[in-house]
């Protein structure tokens, strides 16, 4: 899953663009420092040991060990962790067919370890980013805002009760009303035990989920409501990212919510219906050293599995042994998946970013010997790549294939970091 | 035509002293309207590159009456309401030890939000960590150039004062934007967090403003009626060229009368260009005469002596740029402190040198001497060849014309002193209007002096034919007798000495009227405010830990108290008093109108408002009108039941009682405390024991009635600065003046006196005729510009500072001030006579007879 780490260590920052906004979100992540003198040449990029060097992630909490999850406390903020991300990606349908794929994400980081002390409302440690994407795959169109603000008086925030995450009116937030039910409401349905929490209730009674955000002409209405059971990532939601202690998330995730609303785009207003899948990831540090950037592939099939599979890039094009992935089965069991064991990624085409010719893959083809599963992998759209503070490719697809002898097909998400700026190959 | 050009030269030439003296005459002309205009225009483009540089990219701002704008209300157009781009923003004033005597600006923002509005503050290379500004509290943010200054780098540790508070602020970025304008802009501009603005300003909870950006044409009007209806009673958005255009406003009066006045100093260069001119011309005649004989055209004639005047505007205009450049960066910084003094802090990094002014102060300098030679040049290329030999017939035309240019003078005066008379509309407006009809009424009273000199010198012969006997009587008649030389030397003088008379009764009776204001106003014992780096008003709020203390003082016999805001209407922004009026302080108002028992029964009773009289003047306010005053609930009407002199601010003020403002207004600070102690005790024991009762952490400033007495003046002297270096620059400009003309009246009449000694006239008695001469003009000059002053400064008074200020000052005329117009008058002509009398009684007279 793109973790923002990832991103700030890979995105370059445009001399020609507006400096503003490439240095904003380096300092949102702390890391200002890095980036106080000199020009920019157009590829300069950050190394990965500014990103993740020591003093960054002193006085921060570490993903270590494996923990229990607790909800719906898991749900807000963990402000302890440098970074933290609420990560909805989804395709839907209007009722005359039309495809619509988008993203939200809210990103919250802390910008010193420890809160800011002082009388104003204004005083916080806390600051978010947050990303609007859509994806009109029949006008052939992709949209893309970003949104910035301090997580204090009221302009942005998270809270696990009532769940709210919000950056000015885009908003994520649980819709149901009166008091939740307790601890015993859905315990049990989840045979990998990753549905709720030691304590606590369960994880799913934060649904229905609505997510509205819009900017100009475009806008979401929608509402996410419970599907699969959540599932935890890597190791009981411990996902390892590099070889090093700490170099890890917490990680947990629904596949597959049963999404419907209304998408403004343009002078339409779309009734849609479809579905959504949710990330939740919190670290402060997850990178190693050498790693470049992430392909990330997040595939819902239409006979009710989902795929999860990821690769972290190194300099040289190949995958770190770390990455890996999960297949999630129709009653929410999943499978873990190596990378290069069990599952391989192929790049079946080529895509160049307008902005400065960078070459994206675009288009693959995933294959899981074991299951006699093969996938054809293809963009809704070529160009979704995200021309924002960090510039990174994430974008609907459209899946074909079979699963053993079933042909299935399905729809997702692909996120390609690291990409961007990289000089086209010679 | 070639002919005439070498005879020019070589006539400039061969009398090097009368060229240099027009030079100067022009350069002094110059220099002083140059060195106003740049003074002017630097503290101006000062304050309009830093309010654009702090105000940014936006259109419009959202605003509150008094206190600022609650946190809540950003969070309201942001988030529930959508209006975006919008930015918090924090102001205030700070001083400190490591800038002494500045007022520094602080601004508090949220970097997230001020991408739209001011990227230099958005981070990135321009030096700002967001980060560190952020979670740092009280980190600040100084511009390269303050940080140099102070020495001061990231780390280091900047100690600010807000309200007598002192704070340690930890220095967390250098702000070095590559755009030079948002350089200067930034000056003694302190960049904190919104969050560390508002604790170190005590600001905790609300925002000065809020700032917007919005579209333009009829989507922004829409934004803005839809913006309108939904925001709170007491919240205001307007655009933001307006109130800076409300804010530059208020000094503009005050640019205007310097500018005027430094135009009057190009007036007397004028006077001394034509004054030399005309002497060259007459000079010259024969030679003129000569030519035209030879065959030289009158058009040829007068190119050559408008050539000449060209070429000496042209020498004394780039001397005048050169020295009015180095005299504007000494008036910069006392118009500087004067604006900051009065109006609001604008801080000037060096003198600006817009090409404009230059070119501007090029083109008056050669215009005004082109124009000042014309008419001598006219009479030279009119001169006939025979009788250009005939020097009667100059003099007997210029005696000829003495009533008619009385006359026309007399026709001028009218149509000023009409002007003046013109009932105005706006005051603003009618400020131009005024000094066009000063500047006729000063050429229609110097058009009148060649008649008042023969009048003078007539009446006066007796008297100098007793006291010098035959001397006396030439020196009174060779006066008169050369009417075309001297009248333009004594009208010249007239004008140039009558603006010192006018100048100097204007800033004497102004400061006379203000020390009587004082001495009423300034009725309580003991006076309580915070230190200022703003000189003329109070401003923050005294803890109220520091108001118990102080009142609670047992020696005390009763307190008044004072809150000040500064608030704004259609007209302009005044400032809201709310008093807590002690009986005993009740006489230190003197009423215009109004006033008395019932007034302030009224003011205390009835929600009734005094309000001040600049205030009432530009407002046509009269007592029994109401005001409007935007209030937290909405715009509030009050009666007015008295109008009083106020000398403070020319702004204006409305005062109401603390219980009337206690209803409009969610505000109970205090800004300044007036303590009043039992007859007999001694203010400075009291000061003594008041501030031993002080425990907090807030500094303040206790003094004695006398003591706030003595600092007022010195701001009011420190205001009147500009106007007394003007005043000296016209002293010397006609000195200088005096210097020449009369220098060059004598030395041209060397001949005459050749014969005169040949005649028998000893040396000594030389020097008697030629002193005795030019004190006689001196004499009449001083003499005739004393009412010529004071009729300058009757309007400078009455007209121009009311319609300027809004006050009215009494006429105060101090002999001092006429003696010494006389005295400079007189001196200066006698000092003029001293060379000429020297070479004259030197030169034998067979050599000064051989003539050409």
């Amino acid at each position: 899953m793109g973790a923002i780490g990832v991103r700030a260590a890979t995105v370059p920052l445009r001399g020609a663009g507006p400096r503003l906004r490439a240095v904003l979100a380096l300092t949102f992540l702390g890391l200002a420092a890095a980036c106080q003198d000199g020009p920019r040449l157009p590829d300069a990029r950050l190394s990965l040991e500014e990103t993740l060097s020591g003093a960054d992630t002193v006085g921060y909490a570490r993903a270590l060990a494996p923990r229990p999850f607790l909800f719906p406390a898991d749900h807000g903020p963990h402000p302890d962790f440098r970074n933290e991300w609420w990560y909805v990606t989804g395709n839907v349908q209007a009722d005359d067919g039309r495809e619509v794929g988008f993203q939200f994400t809210l990103f919250r980081s802390s910008l010193a370890p420890e809160p800011r002390e002082g009388a104003s409302a204004w005083g916080t440690n806390q600051a978010y980013m947050a990303h609007l994407a859509v994806t009109d795959a029949r006008g052939g169109r992709f949209h893309a805002f970003e949104r910035f603000a301090r997580g204090a008086a009221g302009l942005a925030g998270a809270r696990a009760e009532p769940f709210r995450v919000w950056l000015e009116d885009w908003s994520l937030e649980g819709e149901r009303r009166g008091p939740a039910p307790g601890p015993s409401g859905s315990v049990g349905r989840d045979p990998a035990g990753g549905n709720r929490g030691d304590l606590g209730r369960s994880a799913t009674d934060v649904f229905p989920l609505r997510l509205r955000a819009g900017e100009g002409a475009v806008s979401l209405d929608l509402t996410l409501s419970e599907g699969k059971p959540m599932v935890l990532q890597g190791n009981a939601g411990l996902s390892q990212k590099g070889p090093e202690a700490g170099n890890a998330s917490y990680y947990y995730a629904f596949t597959r919510m049963p999404t419907a609303g209304t998408v403004v785009l343009g002078g339409d207003t779309l009734t849609v219906t479809g579905s959504a899948w949710l990330d939740r990831e919190w670290s402060t540090s997850a990178l190693s050293e050498g790693q470049v950037g992430w392909d990330w592939f997040a595939l819902q099939l239409d006979h009710g599995w989902e795929l999860m599979v990821y690769a972290l890039r190194m300099e040289d094009g190949s995958a770190h042994p770390l990455s890996d992935g999960v297949l999630v089965g129709p009653d929410g069991g999943k499978t873990d998946l190596v990378w290069g064991r069990d599952f391989t990624v192929t790049p079946t085409g080529t895509w160049r970013s307008p902005v400065d010719g960078s070459a994206y893959p675009s288009g693959w083809r995933i294959e899981i010997p074991g299951r006699e599963m093969e996938l054809e992998v293809t963009p809704t759209l070529p160009g979704q790549e995200l021309d924002l503070a960090f510039r990174y490719w994430e974008g609907s697809v459209r899946v074909t294939g079979r699963d053993g002898d079933r042909p299935v097909a399905g729809r997702g998400y692909v996120e390609l970091t690291g990409y961007a700026g990289r000089r086209p190959e010679r | 035509m070639k002919l005439l050009r070498r005879a020019s030269v070589r006539y400039l030439l061969k009398h090097p002293g009368q060229l240099a003296l027009s030079v100067v005459g022009v350069a002094l002309g110059v220099a002083v309207v140059v060195a106003m205009e740049l003074a002017i225009q630097s503290s101006r483009e000062a304050f309009r590159v830093s309010t654009e540089t702090v105000a940014g990219r936006a259109t419009h701002a959202v605003t509150a009456s008094v206190g600022g704008v609650n946190d809540d209300l950003l969070v309201r157009l942001r988030v529930d309401w959508g209006v975006r781009p919008a930015a918090p923003v924090v102001e205030g004033v700070a001083s400190s030890p490591a800038y002494p005597g500045r007022a520094l600006r602080v601004l508090g923002v949220d970097p997230f939000s001020e991408g739209p509005f001011r990227p230099y503050l958005a981070g990135g290379e321009t030096g700002v960590d967001v980060s560190t500004l952020l979670t740092v509290p009280g980190g600040v943010v100084l511009s390269a150039g303050n940080a140099r200054e102070a020495g001061l780098t990231p780390g280091d540790t900047l100690q600010i004062q807000v309200d007598g508070r002192v704070w340690r602020l930890p220095v967390v970025g250098v702000l070095d934007p590559a755009d030079r304008l948002a350089r200067v802009g930034l000056r003694d501009l302190l960049v904190l967090d919104v969050a560390s603005a508002q604790e170190v300003l005590g600001q905790v909870g609300t925002l000065t403003r809020i700032d917007l950006r919005l579209p333009e044409g009829g989507e922004g009007d829409r934004a803005l009626a839809r913006l309108r209806e939904r925001l709170p009673e007491d919240v205001r958005v307007e655009a933001t060229g307006t109130r800076t255009a409300a804010l530059a406003g208020m000094i503009r009066a005050f640019d205007l009368n310097l500018t005027a006045l430094s135009l009057l100093a190009l007036v007397f260069g004028m006077f001394l260009i034509y004054n030399a001119m005309t002497f060259s011309v007459v000079q010259r005649r024969e030679l003129l005469g000569g030519m035209r004989a030879l065959g030289v055209t009158r058009r040829e004639v007068l190119a050559g002596i408008l050539r000449e005047a060209v070429w000496i505007g042209a020498a004394g205009s780039a001397a005048g740029l050169v020295v009015g450049a180095a005299l504007g960066r000494g008036l910069v910084s006392m118009v500087t402190r004067t604006i900051n003094d009065l109006y609001f802090v604008v801080s000037v990094e060096g003198l600006a040198l817009p090409p404009g002014v230059l070119v501007k102060g090029g083109l008056l300098g050669v215009g005004a001497t082109v124009l000042a030679a014309f008419p001598p040049a006219l009479e030279a290329a009119g001169v006939s060849p025979r009788v250009a030999q005939l020097r009667s017939a100059v003099e007997a035309g210029a005696r000829r014309a003495v009533p008619r240019a009385a006359a026309a003078g007399a026709v001028l005066f009218a149509a000023g002193a009409g002007l003046l008379a013109l009932p105005v509309g706006r005051p603003g407006a009618a400020l131009t209007v005024s000094f066009a009809a000063l500047f006729l009424v000063i050429l229609g009273m110097a058009l009148m002096v060649p008649l008042g000199t023969v009048a003078l010198v007539t009446a006066a012969r007796p008297a100098l034919a007793r006291g010098g006997g035959i001397l006396g009587t030439m020196a009174a008649r060779g006066v008169v007798t050369a009417l075309s030389r001297t009248a333009p030397a004594v009208a010249s003088l007239v004008v140039a000495v009558s603006v010192t008379v006018g100048l100097g009764i204007m800033i004497q009776s102004f400061r006379g009227t203000l020390v009587r204001w004082l001495d009423g106003t300034l009725q309580a014992d003991v006076y309580v405010s915070l230190p200022s780096v703003q000189a003329s008003r109070a401003a923050g709020t005294l803890d109220p830990r520091v108001v118990d203390a102080l009142t609670g003082y047992p020696g005390l016999a009763g307190w008044s108290s004072y809150r000040g805001v500064e608030l704004a209407d259609d007209v302009g922004p005044f400032r809201l008093v709310a008093l807590e009026l002690d009986p005993r302080g009740e006489g230190s108002f003197d009423f215009r109108e109004g006033g008395g028992d019932a007034a302030f029964r009224a003011f205390r009773q009835q929600g009734a408002v005094i309000v001040s009289e600049p205030f009432a003047y530009r407002r046509g306010v009269h007592v029994g009108d109401t005001v409007t005053v935007p209030t937290d609930l909405g715009p509030g009407r009050f009666p007015v039941a008295g109008v009083f002199y106020d000398y403070a601010t020319d702004q204006g003020v409305v005062m109401m009682a603390r219980a009337t403002y206690a209803r409009g207004f969610r505000d109970e600070g205090v800004t300044s405390l007036g303590l009043f102690l039992p007859p007999g005790a001694d203010a400075g024991e009291a000061v003594t024991a008041l501030t031993a009762r002080l425990t907090g952490d807030q500094a303040v400033v206790i003094r004695t009635n006398a003591a706030l007495r003595q600092g007022s003046l010195e701001v009011f002297d420190r205001t009147f600065q500009v106007t007394a270096v003007l005043r000296l620059l016209a002293f010397v400009v006609a000195f200088v003046g005096v210097l020449s003309a009369l220098m060059a009246l004598e030395l041209e009449r060397g001949r005459e006196l050749g014969v005169l000694r040949a005649n028998g006239l000893t040396p000594g008695q030389v020097w008697r005729l030629v002193t005795t001469q030019t004190g006689v003009m001196g004499a009449v000059a001083g003499v005739l510009a004393v009412p010529v002053g004071l009729v300058l400064a009757w309007v400078m008074i009455y007209v121009v500072n009311k319609r300027s200020f809004g006050w009215t000052l009494e006429m105060e005329v101090g002999a001092g001030v006429l003696v010494q117009a006389v005295l400079l008058a007189l001196v200066g002509a006698v000092l003029a006579g001293l060379y000429p009398a020297w070479r004259m009684s030197r030169t034998s007279p067979a050599a000064a007879l051989r003539g050409e």
